[in-house]
């Protein structure tokens, strides 16, 4: 998931934080409706169609996704062999192409592949979704949602503050990493003991620069007020407009939509 | 100079008029201020009484651990009120009791700028961050909007409205710092060595915007800082805190004429005003004439010269003046400054050593270019010979490479092209652990490293890592210990030292792997004066005993003093290359790259028609135009 927003002016920009909530929350229902990859397909290229729309940095979300082809793979191989055939409903789902193990042991189904798949796609689906959605969303946005949700205001800064710290955390990090290089440092130790240990002399000074952070950065809100009162200046009041209203309507149209193709045509399973 | 003056006059009428009103006008009263940290039994402050008045510039001073920023912190009541411990005494702040005050409405009364820039920008955007101050105050927005775009444009960060916080510079980010306190409109403006982390530009852009508070806005200022150079016509009073206690109090220019007094404080001395103590104690001059400037220097060796100096210098002056006429009509016709044609003379003479394949360099850098991602290169041909022994200095502005070029040569970063052998390995074939056995490398904060539970465990890592066991490691620890001078420290918790402490504990943890080559990144941002001595006296001590040494440093005046060579670079490019001399005669070429010479060199360039080429850069080289001998009266 990308965490910048990224500046833009399209139409989903625009939108009502809560209207992308729960836009958001259809495509997550709608992508746990169907098991079918084909289904998976068609609402991967659509939210494929959102994230052109937004303009977003491909590389950057290839430098994401190319480090998960390796649990892609596994993913699809552990549901190709786990899945029994009985789990299936249709019969070509259930046809097994082959045994792993003699004795018509640990089978191959079609079905577990092509479920295999769909979680790939699934995940793939969700990767974009949410990266569109923290894209063209301010943090400010994000605090107010909470705000409406009726999420304590001490959470809500919370979480908006951590992620303002995420960047400097992780600067710090890879100056830690190269200050004990410098020192001579292997990270290649052996065995689970020996990963841990070549990692304490990251993860302390980690801790200690953390909280002396934290330290000084609750003396910089008392500097600067917060706390006074329990709310503050919203730099934007939320208010659903028209384009809003057809957003929500139309993310109710296709859910409903969907359910009838899963229920009652009984189509998109395995 | 004409802005001091007006500066001047217009402080001694506030004076004036504050000297009638004077119970009225004090923005700051402390009386008679104690606190003690919890679970400690020495104070921090002890007795301290001090009255700022409204609308003055006041400089707080003192060594590391003075009690400079707990009296920041007892200013908005973050002491007692966020930081427990023990306080006696009466804090009020524009007739405001702190201890009854909460801190966040102290907030509209006195902002507090702290140290780390880092951790006190809390939005995601500029303007995100100034805005967190008002909001918490339920400001209406359309009022906000207008106090952060003006607060933006006092710190010089107009139009910076949508910046990413995280994107801006070092000294950018310290304006928003500011900006964040300001933009509450506090009456008094208190900042902890604002500048501590920063580069000269940053520095220099972090003065100026004070100055333009100052005379915009009827704001009174404590400002907690070490250097002084720029601050000494800025400020009307200074306060120096020893232990816990005010020590001095008074004008600047008293303060900084008086070498012993400085000395006793532990404040680093202008360098201009150390030959002016020499000329004071010969007897020549007066106190108030110790110069504390470059132009008021040049005037008084000028004065002094026909009367005191040396018969040579005399002659020597003008024969100069006539060779440098000469030069510079040979060098007109050339078309060329002489600079840079040192600088190819210097590079082909590199390049023949280079071939030799001389067995002493320590560092051979080959054509080097590197690149970060696929953007602009940030190495772009570097070509260096370091020999084994030498003290090199690297300087320039920040993002020039400095810290690009210094990382290749402990494998950290590997060449894009090019190549990089230092005391005979080549970079690209060893890992950064193999490498740290012969050359070390200090970084310039400590805490990135430190992690062990005693001082005495912290120096063992090292040599753990590279293999070495049992009575090696005990020894070679000892040995550190005792040269470092930590030996008193060795069983307590590296985090309970001071900064200076735990700066030496991360030079002497790479010490007792006795490398051949040392890199040192800043050694000495945020230390007193005390500590950057102690700090390059080790240094030179080791560069004695044979370590070549690589510093990177933004102190001028450091550099002058210790290195043999300089190295500048400019946007990853070597930009001059010789002695600290030769380098700090070019004014103009280092200027493009906003470096600023030690007032020696300056000084030396003012005289040139006295000294002709040749660059000072100790007060010892100017004290010997003149006679050794005192005489009476002046």
């Amino acid at each position: 998931m990308l965490i910048e927003y990224l500046a833009g002016d399209t139409l989903i920009h625009r939108l009502d934080v809560r209207t992308k909530m729960f836009g958001f929350l259809g495509f997550m229902i709608l992508s746990f409706l169907f098991e079918d990859p084909i289904y998976q397909l068609i609402i991967v290229f659509c939210t494929g169609l959102l994230a052109f729309w937004i303009k977003i940095p491909l590389r950057k979300f290839m430098v994401m996704v190319v480090p998960l082809i390796p649990i892609i793979i596994s993913i699809i191989l552990m549901t190709g062999f786990t899945f029994s055939p009985g789990r299936f409903d249709r019969i070509s789902s259930q046809a097994v192409l082959f045994y792993a193990l003699p004795g018509d042991r640990l089978g191959a189904t079609v079905g577990g592949f092509l479920m295999g798949t769909t979680f790939i796609l699934r995940l793939l689906g969700m990767m974009i979704a949410s990266t569109v959605l923290t894209l063209t969303t301010t943090m400010d946005e994000v605090t107010q949602f909470f705000q409406k949700m009726k999420v304590p205001p001490e959470i809500s800064m919370m979480l908006t503050t951590a992620i303002r710290f995420i960047p400097t955390l992780d600067k710090k990090r890879r100056q830690i990493v190269e200050a004990q290089k410098a020192r001579g440092t292997k990270f290649n130790e052996k065995g689970i003991i020996g990963s841990i240990r070549s990692y304490l002399p990251i993860m302390i000074p980690m801790f200690i620069n953390s909280i002396l952070m934290a330290n000084s950065l609750s003396m910089a809100m008392l500097n600067r007020g917060y706390g006074l009162t329990r709310t503050w200046t919203s730099v934007r009041e939320l208010s659903f407009e028209p384009r809003d209203y057809g957003t929500i309507s139309l993310v109710v149209i296709l859910l409903t939509l969907a359910i009838f193709v899963r229920f009652k045509l009984n189509l998109g399973v395995l | 100079m004409e802005i001091v003056e007006n500066l001047k006059t217009t402080n001694s009428h506030e004076t004036d008029i504050s000297a009638h009103l004077k119970h009225v006008e004090n923005a700051i009263e402390l009386n008679n201020i104690s606190y003690y940290y919890p679970n400690v039994v020495e104070p921090s402050l002890k007795k301290v009484s001090l009255n700022v008045e409204k609308g003055k510039f006041v400089l707080l001073m003192g060594a590391t651990g003075a009690g400079k920023t707990t009296l920041s912190l007892c200013l908005n009541g973050l002491i007692p009120q966020l930081l427990e411990g023990k306080l006696t005494g009466q804090v009020s702040v524009a007739g405001k009791n702190v201890g009854k005050t909460a801190v966040q409405s102290l907030s509209k009364v006195l902002g507090l700028v702290l140290q780390d820039p880092e951790t006190q920008i809390i939005g995601r955007t500029v303007e995100e961050d100034t805005a967190f101050g008002p909001r918490n105050f339920l400001v209406p927005l359309e009022q906000i909007k207008q106090r952060v775009d003006q607060t933006l444009e006092k710190v010089r960060l107009k139009g910076y409205n949508q910046r990413l916080s995280e994107e801006l510079s070092g000294g950018e980010k310290q304006r928003l710092a500011i900006a964040g306190v300001l933009v509450m409109e506090p009456e008094i403006l208190v900042l902890d060595e604002p500048t501590s982390e920063l580069d000269p530009i940053g520095r220099a852009e972090i003065y100026e915007t004070l100055d333009e508070l100052r005379r915009k806005k009827d704001l009174t200022i404590l400002l907690v800082e070490h250097s002084s150079e720029e601050l000494i016509h800025k400020a009307d009073e200074v306060v120096v805190l020893n232990q816990g206690e005010i020590f001095w109090k008074g004008v600047p220019t008293e303060l900084f004429r008086n070498l012993p007094l400085l000395r006793q404080c532990g404040i680093k001395p202008l360098p201009v005003s150390q030959i002016g103590w020499d000329f004071y104690e010969k007897g020549w001059i007066s106190f108030a004439e110790i110069p504390l400037d470059i132009p008021s220097a040049e005037g008084l060796i000028r004065a002094l010269l026909p009367k005191y100096g040396k018969q040579q210098w005399q002659q020597k002056g003008q024969e100069q003046e006539q060779r440098i006429e000469r030069e510079r009509e040979r060098e007109r016709d050339l078309g060329l400054g002489l600079e840079l044609d040192q600088v190819h003379r210097r590079n082909s003479r590199l390049k023949q050593e280079a071939n030799q394949s001389d067995k002493n360099s320590s560092v051979e850098v080959r054509n080097l270019i590197y690149h970060y991602n696929s953007e602009q290169p940030a190495l772009r041909g570097i070509n260096l010979t370091i020999e084994a022994g030498e003290f090199v200095a690297l300087i320039g502005q920040n993002g020039a490479g400095k810290t690009t070029l210094a990382k290749h040569l402990n494998g950290l970063l590997k060449p894009t092209q090019g190549e990089v052998i230092v005391e005979g390995m080549n970079t690209q074939q060893y890992d950064t652990s193999d490498l740290s056995k012969t050359i070390g490398y200090v970084f310039q904060n400590p805490d990135h490293q430190i992690f062990s539970a005693t001082v005495e465990k912290e120096l063992e890592f090292g040599l753990k890592n590279a293999g070495y066991k049992g009575k090696e490691i005990r020894e070679r620890v000892e040995q550190v210990l005792q040269v470092t001078g930590l030996e008193k420290y060795r069983s307590v918790h590296p985090f309970s030292l001071g900064k200076g402490e735990r700066q030496m504990i991360a030079v002497a943890s790479i010490l007792v792997l006795k490398p051949m080559l040392l890199v040192i990144d800043e050694p000495t941002t945020g230390s007193d004066w005390v500590g950057v001595q102690t700090m390059m006296t080790l240094i030179r001590k080791l560069n004695a005993a044979g370590t070549t040494i690589i510093m990177i440093s933004h102190d001028m005046d450091l550099v002058a003093q210790f290195a043999n060579r300089v190295i500048v670079l400019k946007e990853g490019e070597i930009l001059l290359d010789g002695t600290p001399q030769n380098v700090f005669s070019n004014e103009q070429m280092l200027l493009d790259s906003a470096i600023i010479p030690p007032q020696f060199c300056r000084l030396s360039k003012q005289l040139n028609d006295i000294l002709g080429h040749e660059t000072f850069i100790e007060s010892s080289e100017f004290a010997a135009m003149f006679e050794s001998k005192g005489t009476t009266g002046c």
